[in-house]
């Protein structure tokens, strides 16, 4: 009587968890996305200590890079990242990859002006780190319009120059701007240092960027590229040479 | 030393309570759980880590702080080792202080274990040692040591569950002092800025320092400024253990 | 020479005089006399039992002794060095789950202030008195419930003290355990310590108690030598003296 109830209980538990697994392996694997989604604003958590901001910072900060991550692989709509980002530099003001992959990813849905605007705020919060002035600087040459944008890149050039720990391509790049030099390396130059300083989709941006930038012809490529190996570390230069001729015999 | 005794004999009922074991290995769960959040942040393993391992402990610990300081007093008087304790010539604060110093010394266990952990974890995530952490879990552990004081004094006048509720709101109340300072100071005529100013004298402020905040980087923390705290925290929890004492001076069993 | 020698028996180890305690019950707080008024008192080398019905106010007495309660009028006086010659078993002893039966007898010793080799002395020679030296390293919550009483028999003796208060020692336990209580109260009394308890099984109270009281309602209803209850009574039954008593 004993075994047969022994018995019956290892059978049901067998089929509850069949039930189990069975249910959760019908799951669709991606959720379909919903581009908009709901992010509080900031002022919502004013009132928090800011131990309790940074935490919350660092939860929404995971969240834009799943939200991030699901939509570049589907609708490419990333219509909340931008307060989302907004919302993680707000309580986290120090918090400076998240600026720069923010304004890296507003690359994605054409909005260059969001980025260098949320540089700019990032700037501000954070205005010893070389980096921002030279990714404003990048940014002005790169995507602004109009006479002047060499000039304003030179001078964001000019400012990340000046500041503690800032490498010497930065006051090259300074040059180059205020002798209006060959502008085709000139973007090499800027795309190679995104490639180095930028998160994976940075790299990414870069490398798409490099690839139209640089010649076709092979043997043009490898003298191309190795006139670069002073501004890459050595430790991620055969990575970059991988990326800028894959598809190459 | 009677003190001693009591907090002698406190320390090994609670580190042998399977419950505080329990606790333990979740907290441990999660900072190793924040190892697999850092994986999906995109570069920013050291400050995830850091930020929700502290978090953890944090959570953790309150819950050692609040369910067991509060279950330390209630537990003695509802199974009668009480009757035990004090027809011995023990007095009532020789008993509540060696109560406290007994779960201060577990808690300093649970939490030190917690801090390594997490200091090792986080150094060999980023490849260097972060002593802010082992500052920040120091600190964690005095906003716990008045928890655990605030907890015992309502545990002298109530039930277990009941005291550790309100442990867990004063913590909280605590880490929104900044807010009711700015109340107070808001101009609001007559009783509200009263009530503002006793609400920010009684309530422990437990964010005078953002240690979290200052690992990952948000703002630097003056050491003077750690402290004036400390001292604060100390003072705090000795005049909740002296009321505590008070009332349970006055208790029949 | 045998302390028991030395005992004065017009010496009171316990002076008890018109206790009365109040207490507040319930949610509003209604006050409940509990005891009415009592008078007791032990002598020096006594067995004295504490009898009476459930709620006559036995262990509200014996808490207001060892000041566990304070009364809200009367006097109680000790003939001892206060807390320091005292022992105690509460009814229904719970103890610490996760310490040894040692260890719980040294932490005891602890708060007598006694030093480490007398402290290490008296809980090695009282786990032997009561039968646990083999459960010495054994976590209380292991206990059975005989070794529990024995247990907390041994810590209300490990300061040797002169006047031993026991709640109901024999509750709960079997014949077995039964035995060995009596006998540690008859060792008691050998030595000359003067032992007070409560029971309810009045055939234990006759054979080992010198005096008795019997309350009733708040109140000692009746005091005095066994022998004289059990003189009063035909047949010589203690359990039908207290039945007239508590009665009448």
């Amino acid at each position: 009587m004993r075994r047969a109830r022994a018995i019956a209980a290892a059978a049901v538990l067998v089929v509850c968890v069949g039930v189990i697994v069975a249910y959760q392996a019908t799951r669709p694997a991606v959720a379909a996305p919903n581009p908009v989604v709901f992010v509080p604003s900031p002022s919502f958590y004013r009132n928090f200590s800011p131990s309790a901001r940074a935490s919350v910072a660092d939860v929404y900060w995971l969240y834009a890079i799943q939200y991030y991550g699901e939509h570049l692989n589907s609708d490419r709509r990333l219509d909340s990242l931008p307060a989302l980002i907004r919302l993680v530099t707000t309580l986290s003001p120090h918090f400076k990859e998240a600026y720069f992959f923010g304004s890296f990813s507003m690359l994605d849905v054409g909005r260059p002006d969001v980025a260098y605007a949320l540089l700019q705020q990032g700037f501000k919060a954070n205005p010893g780190d070389w980096r921002f002035p030279f990714y404003l600087g990048f940014f002005a040459y790169t995507f602004a319009t109009g006479a002047h944008k060499d000039a304003v890149a030179a001078q964001w050039y000019e400012k990340a120059a000046r500041l503690p720990g800032v490498p010497p391509f930065v006051s090259r790049l300074a040059a180059e701007m205020a002798t209006k030099g060959n502008e085709r390396q000139t973007a090499v130059d800027l795309w190679t240092q995104v490639y180095v300083q930028g998160d994976k989709y940075a790299q990414q941006k870069a490398v798409t960027a490099l690839d139209a930038l640089l010649p076709k012809d092979k043997i043009a490529r490898e003298k191309a590229v190795a006139g670069l190996e002073a501004s890459v570390p050595r430790a991620m230069f055969a990575q970059f040479v991988a990326d800028l001729f894959k598809g190459y015999q | 030393m009677r003190v001693v005794a009591v907090a002698v004999n406190t320390f090994r009922e609670t580190i042998r309570d399977r419950i505080l074991g329990v606790i333990l290995l979740f907290a441990l769960a999660m900072i190793v759980a924040s190892l697999w959040l850092a994986s999906i942040s995109l570069g920013q393993e050291d400050r995830m880590i850091k930020d929700f391992g502290l978090l953890a402990i944090s959570v953790f610990g309150l819950i050692v702080a609040a369910f067991v300081a509060a279950n330390l007093v209630r537990k003695e008087v509802e199974k009668r080792t009480v009757f035990i304790i004090f027809s011995k010539p023990v007095s009532r604060s020789e008993f509540i202080w060696g109560k406290f110093l007994g779960l201060a010394a577990t808690m300093l266990a649970v939490l030190a274990g917690m801090t390594v952990f997490l200091f090792a974890l986080a150094w060999f995530v980023d490849k260097s040692p972060s002593g802010s952490l082992l500052v920040a879990g120091l600190l964690i552990y005095l906003q716990l040591l008045v928890v655990m004081a605030v907890t015992m004094l309502f545990a002298t006048m109530t039930s277990a569950i009941l005291a550790s509720v309100w442990g867990i709101c004063v913590y909280v109340a605590g880490q929104l002092s900044h807010n009711v300072l700015s109340m107070a100071h808001a101009g609001h005529a007559g009783s509200a800025h009263v009530m503002s100013a006793l609400v920010f004298y009684v309530v422990p402020n437990l964010s005078a320092v953002d240690i979290r905040a200052a690992v990952v980087g948000e703002g630097a923390v003056a050491r003077s400024s750690l402290l004036g705290w400390g001292v604060y925290l100390i003072a705090y929890l000795v005049v909740a253990l002296l009321i505590a004492t008070a009332i349970f001076r006055r208790k029949e069993f | 020479m045998n302390i028991a020698d030395h005992r004065d028996s017009t010496f009171s180890v316990l002076e008890v005089r018109d206790l009365h305690k109040t207490v507040a019950v319930g949610f509003r707080r209604r006050k409940v006399e509990i005891l009415k008024g009592v008078d007791l008192e032990v002598r020096d080398g006594d067995v004295f039992g504490l009898l009476g019905p459930n709620g006559a106010g036995k262990t509200t007495t014996l808490k207001v002794v060892l000041g566990l309660m304070r009364p809200t009028s009367g006097s109680v006086t000790l003939g001892v060095d206060g807390l320091a010659e005292l022992g105690y078993l509460p009814e229904n002893p719970y103890f610490y789950d996760y310490l040894t039966g040692s260890e719980f007898l040294r932490f005891c010793a602890r708060l007598f202030s006694l030093g480490a080799r007398e402290r290490d002395a008296r809980v090695s020679a009282i786990l032997a008195d009561v039968g646990l030296e083999g459960a010495a390293g054994v976590q209380l919550r292991k206990y059975s419930k005989g070794m529990l009483q024995r247990i907390g028999i041994a810590q209300a003796l490990i300061n040797e003290p002169r006047f031993v208060l026991l709640d109901e020692p024999m509750t709960g336990l079997d014949p077995i355990g039964r035995v060995e209580v009596k006998e540690i109260i008859q060792r008691l009394h050998e030595r000359g310590t003067t032992v007070l308890f409560n029971s309810h099984i009045l055939a234990d109270v006759a054979a080992l108690c010198t005096r008795i009281a019997i309350m009733r309602a708040g109140r000692v209803v009746w005091q005095g030598a066994v022998d004289e209850a059990l003189a009063a009574t035909p047949g010589a039954d203690l359990e039908g003296f207290f039945m007239d008593v508590v009665r009448s």
